[in-house]
């Protein structure tokens, strides 16, 4: 397969897929089949398309407005694996929503089309050279996540649908600014239309750009990016939106698509970092920004008794890790960023989808009625143990991993006081979550317990997220050590 | 000779402050759909005078969607719902305005040298009309509650991007041009969506009932 068909086939795969399910009549068996089977295809050419830019390849395709690099490698492994997990997730927890008489076999329908929709964009802005285009795909996996998250019928969906809509785009419109503004001052230097939208022709005349518009460009991605990325201050929407939708959007939203927002903002970080600007520059926000959306986080973490609102604050303070560790910079800053990007994605993913079942079993999603989860179902009770492990980076997990290596590396490079805030933070967070867990997971049960079946088909994509989790956090896995690595010459401009 | 380019800009400037400020849904929607035609007409007297005849296509692309076809969209809107006045906003109809339009023409003036410098068309008050009726569009967000003012203000916003790339980058590949549009669309129809559902649940449209979601 040449490369331009790879690269074709990772779009067309999940618009076609998205197309059948939506022709597909609502039959909640042919439907979920064709879920699968399109979920399967597209992360089979994901990992396809992944293992060819492992040893730092980059692929171009259409005149190069398309391309894959290690950078977006690391990022359409998410899509791939995460996003085929989540799916497979999907399938019973729709059962239980039409069963439940919440939702109907067409609104089924409606998320299942939209979730390969969702893919789609997703994937677009990952392989996007275009920076344009980059932005264009960023904005539509708002506009084809919205009723997955809007779902249901009723006040607090709609609530959070809008706020969704109308908070990430006025957030992405300043990250259209600065597309529009890097083209522009990109232009007085390259003097071609289309290389000069160009991310990898960007990076290459990053030297010769206008420092001073480079330092308003990167204010203006940081609000942009960040916005639809979760940090604080325009991180509002986050809680609401990953509350209310299903759980395997929210699985979807906070595994995935908030790292991809985030590739956006790293594209436009490397750009900077290698111009006459510098790093610091770029470094020191971050640093800030970083700290800042953990505090936050942090501090309404405490006093969450909805159990997907506080893995909705996570989210918020672990996207806060991901920017303290592009703050923290240099090789081990930046493989721990990006470490951290994996092993945030298949925790979360694994996080939103144990809450499915939670719901499944109390009715309700408040901690303070449940409890006597080991007993009740205690699959479900070791699967949130180790989501709230990681979560809060107990060693032999993920997220320990790029934790400690951020640790190690701002200690290294003299960054002693973020650091000890990045420590107090992490440490809120650990008290707050270990006392949420044992609310809902010892003692006896607060309210009427529903079922104690969890099937075994809803839990088989848990347990292998749980296995990646436990996998990542123990194994040095060799594959992936090398992308990273790769990825982070791209960045830092090797 | 009077500067027409800048009789243009001006006039989109005012439109943004009524489109803003007036109280009537559907007075408030021609006047949105008057400013884009305001904005097609800059497209096309820079296409002649800058010989950027790209500009001409995005006349006619930003005629057909943005003066016809969204407001179309909008005015069936509030023709479904039967709504015709807004209800009166935080900080009063005739104060919000004012303040918005203050801090919009302050943001433009400190960063426009910025845009002038790299733009391709070196013009300053369409420039500043720009960032002007962008800022316009994101205060309308913050200041006012009703659903369909905070689409308007979507509109208005892209309009103040539009007008920048226009004068920016107006040589960019078209590709770029057409999914920022598709995607504007896009927007205003599951906004619209999302309005009529909010007004089903709600019975109104003031986004500050909105109040299940906390903490």
């Amino acid at each position: 397969m040449d490369i331009q068909q790879l690269l074709t086939l990772l779009l067309v795969v999940p618009i076609v897929s998205s197309i059948v399910l939506w022709l597909t009549p609502a039959n909640f068996k042919a439907l979920s089949t064709m879920h699968i089977l399109g979920s399967i295809a597209s992360t089979l050419v994901a990992v396809k398309a992944v293992m060819s830019v492992v040893n730092g390849e980059t692929l171009f395709a259409y005149d190069q407005i398309l391309f894959l690099d290690s950078l977006g490698g690391v990022f359409l492994a998410l899509i791939g694996v995460t996003g085929l997990l989540v799916n497979l997730y999907s399938v019973k927890y729709m059962q239980w929503e039409v069963d439940k008489g919440e939702i109907t076999v067409k609104d089924a329908k409606l998320f299942f089309t939209l979730s390969h929709l969702f893919v789609f964009t997703m994937t677009f802005s990952v392989i996007s050279n275009n920076i344009a285009l980059m932005w264009v795909a960023i904005e539509a996996t708002t506009l084809s996540s919205v009723f997955m998250v809007a779902l249901h019928k009723g006040k607090k969906s709609t609530e959070s649908g809008w706020k969704y809509i109308v908070i990430c785009s006025i957030g992405l419109a300043f990250a259209l600014y600065a597309t529009v503004l890097l083209y522009s001052a990109g232009f007085t230097v390259i003097n071609d239309s289309h290389s000069t939208m160009l991310w990898t022709t960007l990076m290459t005349h990053a030297k010769e750009i206008n420092s001073d518009a480079l330092k308003l460009i990167f204010i203006f991605a940081l609000i942009g990016f960040g916005t639809k990325a979760g940090l604080a201050p325009t991180h509002t929407w986050l809680p609401d939106v990953h509350s209310e939708g299903p759980a395997p959007a929210s699985a979807m939203l906070s595994g995935i698509l908030l790292k991809c927002a985030i590739l956006g903002l790293i594209r436009y970080y490397a750009i900077i970092g290698n111009s006459m600007v510098g790093f610091e520059y770029v470094q020191t926000i971050m640093i800030i920004s970083g700290l800042i959306t953990i505090f936050i986080a942090a501090l309404f973490l405490i006093r969450q008794h909805d159990v997907k609102r506080m893995f909705a604050y996570h989210s918020i303070a672990h996207m806060g890790v991901i920017a303290f560790g592009l703050g923290v910079g240099g090789v081990l800053g930046l493989f721990a960023a990006l470490f951290h990007a994996l092993a945030h994605s298949v925790t979360k993913a694994l996080a939103f989808c144990v809450t499915g079942n939670m719901v499944q079993i109390y009715g309700t999603r408040d901690m303070t009625k449940m409890g006597g989860l080991i007993k009740i179902a205690p699959i479900t009770a070791i699967l949130f143990g180790i989501a709230i492990c990681s979560l809060v980076g107990v060693p032999g997990f993920a997220i320990f991993v790029s934790e400690f290596l951020m640790i190690q590396e701002s200690i290294n490079t003299g960054l002693i006081i973020p650091v000890i805030l990045f420590v107090i933070g992490l440490i809120v967070i650990f008290i707050a979550d270990f006392s949420h867990f044992n609310l809902a997971t010892f003692g006896e049960s607060r309210t009427k317990i529903l079922t104690n079946k969890i099937e075994w088909s809803a839990n088989i994509p848990l347990i292998l997220l749980a296995s990646l989790i436990i996998g990542f956090g123990i194994f040095s896995i060799e594959g992936w050590v090398t992308l990273l690595n790769n990825a982070v010459k791209i960045i830092i401009g090797v | 000779m009077i500067d027409l380019l800048s009789v243009l800009s001006i006039l989109m400037i005012i439109t943004s402050l009524l489109v803003f400020g007036l109280r009537n849904y559907k007075i408030s929607i021609y006047v949105y759909s008057l400013q884009t035609f305001l904005l097609v007409a800059t497209f096309l007297l820079l296409s002649s005078t800058h010989l950027a005849e790209q500009l001409s296509v995005w006349a006619g692309v930003a005629f057909l969607t943005k003066v016809v076809f969204i407001p179309y969209i909008l005015l069936r809107l509030i023709k479904k719902l039967g709504v015709v006045y807004e209800d009166e906003p935080v900080a009063g109809f005739f104060v919000s305005p004012i303040i918005a339009m203050g801090f919009s023409l302050a943001i433009a003036m400190s960063i426009y040298p910025i845009y002038l410098e790299f733009s391709l068309i070196k013009e300053s008050i369409p420039l500043i009309a720009s960032i002007t009726v962008f800022m316009m569009g994101i205060f309308g967000f913050i200041l006012r509650n009703s659903a369909i003012k905070q689409i308007l203000a979507y509109c208005m916003f892209e309009n103040g991007i539009h007008l920048s790339l226009a004068l920016m980058a107006y040589n960019s590949p078209e590709i770029a041009e057409l999914g920022i549009l598709t995607d504007a669309i896009f927007a205003v129809l599951i906004m619209s969506v999302l309005a009529q559902r909010f007004y089903k649940y709600f019975g109104s449209l003031d986004i500050s009932k909105a109040t299940e979601l906390k903490g």
